[in-house]
């Protein structure tokens, strides 16, 4: 034991140096500028911050870095370890769902000297791994050594709400390490992504296991990235001998069984509630919900993770007493990329006579937080359970009450969710305006629940509104465009979003 | 007095009233309360008892007056002479956890002999002055000077909606693990502080007509409580607003939901109506009614505390700009129908556990047992039925029974995670009380139990037969005396 311990870190020596080499040559500083929207002034262009991350040069002169390190990015420059000049950089893919893009560099001058790294696999628990970056603490290139301690599905805090495989390293991954390489046997093994702040935990660092890598690769293959997909139904292990014997099944310790099947999502109209799932693209699946994938147990999503939009998961189904062949085409689930914490997209709005309205979004709800009432909050956590976005793809919520004469009683109303204006319901953003158009001397705002209306008379907002726009330096009163964001579609009531 | 000089510092106000230097001893008691409430989370037991003292004021007919919140979820109380150690256990004759108001009765009618009981003084105004009561421990009165800052309508610890109270600055030293404590003017009894801080020096205590009407309601033994409206309402300043829902000129205000059950609702209020009067009384835009004795008042102490249960009621509203006379009757049922209560104390809860799957109904003091960020902490479902009742769970009779927790046994394998799910039906009839739900189970000998969920996993089976046969095992495992309580 203590003789394979040695070797494992020993033997790699000569090659550490050469490791170290290609390391150095390869990795890259990435500084940034970057600006944040403000979902409190939404019109606002932001606050302007900078930060620091690494990234590393694969095959074909491209970046990899994380997309935590870029986001929001309006400047960007890379700079190796042997060159002192900045060259410019731009974001070609972002990934936030996996925390990962890829830059460009124009400047061919800045492959001067530099080679590329390759990627490797799912390297052995235990064994080391050497991380590279620019940590706090100085300039020059980093690297610490760690070991691999735990390989597992792990939340990406970066999106909000996404989980993927990642690697658990016993090196700390410090502000700086962010999309550098971590390497093994002169390969890449992972990116360096997220650790814990604070007094939870020490010594503990993620990584992004190339698995991860190398499907975003792929994915922007075809010129853009097109998220990860998902199986959109839940289901529950299979291990009560009553419930087994309920669903006619053998005691043979394997199955799932589907417990919930999300409207708009993959298994729409392919799976059901009550069906158990046996074999999943021919692996079998345990009750615990486990397939054995290259000789390691993993969830069964690994498989669904490992594909693309538009491909095909083939299921064998026990259902109403018989097998069946299911075959789910898989896709995103946009119904619930209201948790996805949004980064480029500027955020969207309406003005109205001082009432900003804005759709419910990850955003919003950090700048509300403790300010938000329980009608919200609830609407906010049971959106995806409870399949609000059949009724609701897009909550909108009377996000504040900019202070003017005209609207001096309406400021408790901020926070609430719009239910109608003028008589028309209101599903998205979308149908705001439309309904604020609807002729008529007043202006009359209901809300879900039990609180008044707000009444808003429409020579006032006229009145009102250049006062308002000066005020608080508005140049624009809505911005409504979706541009590329996936919402939910909705399947009650037909006000689609374009 | 040492009380007196230590006093005299922080009080700014003083009307020039003089106390009269009688003996005001014997007039109050010390009362210990011994408290264990009960554990939400394991209904089957109590949690760790503790004491709570507090001062109780001796009333005229023999009986002591403390705040309920000094004897809610009691195992026993009792009363104890000031500087004497002599004793006698009491019970609660009358108690109202809205009002926080309680009677007690010592067990020998003798104890107080000797006592001259405090009469009710008059009702105070902003401005007065008066004087909080405390008991050392040598059984000498501490005698504070309390100025009243405000009289008007808010929260009381166990209700929302409020009550009128006074809001008294007073520097109090502690003494007692409770501020229960009486307020006197001219050896009258015209307040019971009930919550005090001590940073800011400032406390509220409930005036003396609310204590009044207390006791009005339990000299005839039958304790009614106070009545409720059943309606929200928002101010009707808005002017756009008063034009939309056709408001007169002035004062008014909007009603946003009416409980079709409560004094309102049955006296045909309806949701868009304009209050504009209560019993002749006017109210403002605010809801302010012009108290005789207060001057603007909310609504609150006009059709809670004026009121009592079965009194006659009389809206004048507007309804689409036209105005009408309302009739009803006061009562309780917005507040008392529901399919989950808010208030609990004194209440075992119930539950029932088959085969280590343990149901109970909900109740507020369920939901309070996951603490103050209980609507954070709580599963998501059970806060929703509760705080958003109204709309969610509207028919009284469909109380909310949901699985709490699994005790895990070989039995429940695969379910032991899972707790706070609302339970919709058992092989498929509808469950509505934890009774129904003992009914069904009890007429399932063998066969399957399949219980339905409102929420994932939706569904979860158990044997019938193989639950018979483990349910004293697991009972004897997790040492529960009795896996029901309904």
């Amino acid at each position: 034991m203590i003789w394979l311990l040695a070797l494992a870190i020993g033997l790699p020596g000569c090659g550490k140096h050469a490791q170290l080499q290609e390391a150095k040559k390869n990795t890259v500083m990435v500084e940034v500028s970057s600006q944040v929207w403000d979902y409190r002034m939404p019109w606002n262009p932001g606050t302007v911050s900078s930060g620091r991350g690494a990234g590393f040069i694969v095959a074909g002169k491209k970046i990899i870095t994380n997309a935590h390190v870029i986001s929001g990015a309006r400047n960007i420059t890379v700079q190796r370890e042997a060159d002192p000049r900045r060259y410019p950089a731009l974001v070609k893919y972002v990934a936030h769902d996996c925390d990962l893009a890829m830059l460009e560099v124009d400047d061919a001058t800045f492959f001067k000297g530099t080679t590329h790294l390759d990627l490797g696999g799912i390297p052995e628990l235990e064994s080391v791994v050497s991380v590279y970056g620019f940590p706090i603490g100085g300039d020059r290139l980093s690297v610490t050594r760690g070991v691999v301690s735990r390989i597992d599905y792990n939340a990406y805090t970066h999106s909000g709400r996404e989980s993927h495989l990642a690697i658990q390293i016993d090196a700390a991954i410090n502000p700086g390490n962010s999309g550098g390489p971590v390497m093994q046997n002169d390969k890449v093994v992972g990116v360096a992504f997220q650790g814990f702040r604070g007094d939870v935990a020490q010594n503990v660092g993620y990584m992004i296991p190339t698995p991860v890598i190398r499907r975003f690769l792929r994915d922007v293959e075809d010129g853009r990235y097109d998220y990860y997909v998902d199986i959109a139904a839940r289901w529950m292990p299979l291990e009560n001998p009553a419930m087994r014997k309920y669903l006619g099944r053998p005691d043979d310790g394997r199955g799932v069984v589907v417990t919930d099947v999300f409207s708009e999502g993959s298994s729409d109209g392919h799976l059901q509630k009550g069906d158990v799932l046996l074999t999943i693209d021919g692996h079998p699946i345990e009750s615990d919900g486990s397939v054995r994938l290259e000789g390691k147990p993993v969830q069964l999503e690994e498989i669904v993770e490992r594909k693309f939009a538009g491909e095909v998961v083939v299921l064998e189904v026990w259902r109403e007493g018989r097998a069946e062949t299911v075959r789910v085409p898989l896709k995103p689930a946009d119904m619930f990329s209201m948790y996805e914490v949004l980064y480029e997209p500027a955020p969207r709005y309406v003005l109205y006579g001082g009432l900003v309205f804005q759709p419910l979004t990850a955003n919003l709800m950090a700048v509300l937080s403790g300010g938000a009432d329980l009608r919200l909050k609830q609407k906010y956590t049971m959106f995806a359970s409870d399949q609000l976005y059949k009724e609701t793809p897009e909550p909108v919520i009377l996000s504040a009450v900019l202070p003017d004469p005209s609207n001096v009683y309406l400021r408790g109303l901020a926070g609430q969710i719009v239910r109608e204006i003028n008589g028309k319901r209101i599903r998205t953003l979308q149908d705001v305006q439309p309904a604020l158009a609807v002729n008529g001397g007043r202006t009359v705002i209901r809300f879900e629940g039990d609180a008044r209306p707000a009444v808003l008379k429409r020579e006032e907002v006229d009145r009102s509104t250049p006062r308002i726009m000066a005020q608080y330096g508005i140049s624009e009163m809505s911005r409504t465009e979706v541009g590329q964001r996936r919402l939910a579609k909705g399947s009650l009531g037909g006000n689609e979003a374009k | 007095m040492k009380g007196w000089i230590f006093l005299g510092a922080v009080v700014l106000v003083s009307t020039g009233w003089t106390a009269e230097q009688d003996e005001p001893q014997g007039s109050v008691v010390r009362v210990r309360a011994a408290i264990q409430p009960y554990d939400q989370f394991r209904p089957w037991q109590k949690k760790a008892p503790y004491g709570l003292n507090g001062t109780g004021v001796v009333l005229p007919g023999g009986r002591v007056l403390v705040t309920a919140a000094l004897v809610a979820n009691r195992t026993e109380v009792g009363l104890e002479k000031p500087g004497s150690a002599e004793k006698c256990a009491a019970e609660v004759e009358a108690i109202d956890f809205e009002a926080n108001l309680a009677v007690l009765r010592p067990e020998r009618a003798e104890f107080l002999k000797g006592f001259k009981g405090l009469t009710l003084g008059p009702a105070l105004r902003a401005g007065d002055t008066a004087e909080v009561w405390q008991l050392e421990r040598n059984g000498e009165l501490l005698r504070s000077q309390a100025e009243i800052l405000t009289v008007g309508v808010g929260r009381y610890p166990n209700d929302e909606a409020g009550f009128l109270q006074y809001g008294v600055r007073v520097s109090l030293p502690k003494r007692d693990d409770s501020y229960t404590l009486p307020l006197i003017r001219e050896n009258q009894l015209v307040g019971m502080v009930m919550m005090y801080d001590r940073d800011s020096q400032e406390g509220t205590a409930i005036p003396g007509p609310m204590i009044d009407r207390f006791f009005q309601d339990a000299a005839d033994g039958k304790y009614e409580g106070f009545p409720t409206l059943g309606v929200s309402w928002t101010p009707l300043r808005d002017p756009n607003l008063r034009e939309e829902v056709k408001a007169p000129k002035s004062g008014g205000i909007l009603v946003t939901r009416v409980n079709p059950r409560g004094t309102a609702g049955r006296a045909g209020l309806q949701e868009g109506d304009v209050i504009l009067a209560v019993e002749g009384m006017k109210l403002d835009e605010d809801g302010n009614y012009r108290d005789p004795l207060y001057g603007p008042t909310a609504i609150g102490n006009l059709v809670r505390v004026r009121p009592t249960v079965g009194s006659k009621a009389k809206f004048l509203v507007s309804r689409g700009g036209k105005e009408m006379e309302l009739t009803g009757t006061y009562d309780r049922r917005a507040r008392d129908e529901v399919a989950i209560p808010t208030l609990s104390f004194d209440v075992q809860p119930s539950y029932l556990v088959v085969g280590g799957l343990v149901f109970q109904q909900l109740t507020g003091a369920y939901l309070q047992e996951w603490g103050d960020k209980w609507t954070e902490r709580a599963p998501q479902r059970l806060v929703e039925l509760f705080s958003f009742q109204q709309e969610k769970r509207p028919d009284p009779q469909k109380k909310v029974v949901f699985l709490s927790q699994v005790l895990p046994a070989a039995i429940n394998l695969g379910y032991q995670h899972y707790s706070g799910l609302v339970l919709e039906k058992v092989n498929g009839k509808e469950i509505h009380s934890l009774a129904e739900l003992a009914k069904v189970l009890d007429g399932l000998q063998e066969g399957n139990m399949i219980f339905e969920f409102m929420d994932d996993p939706g569904k979860l089976v158990l044997d019938a037969a193989e639950v018979k046969a483990k349910q004293e095992e697991i009972r004897k495992a997790y040492g529960i005396a009795e896996l029901r309580r309904l």
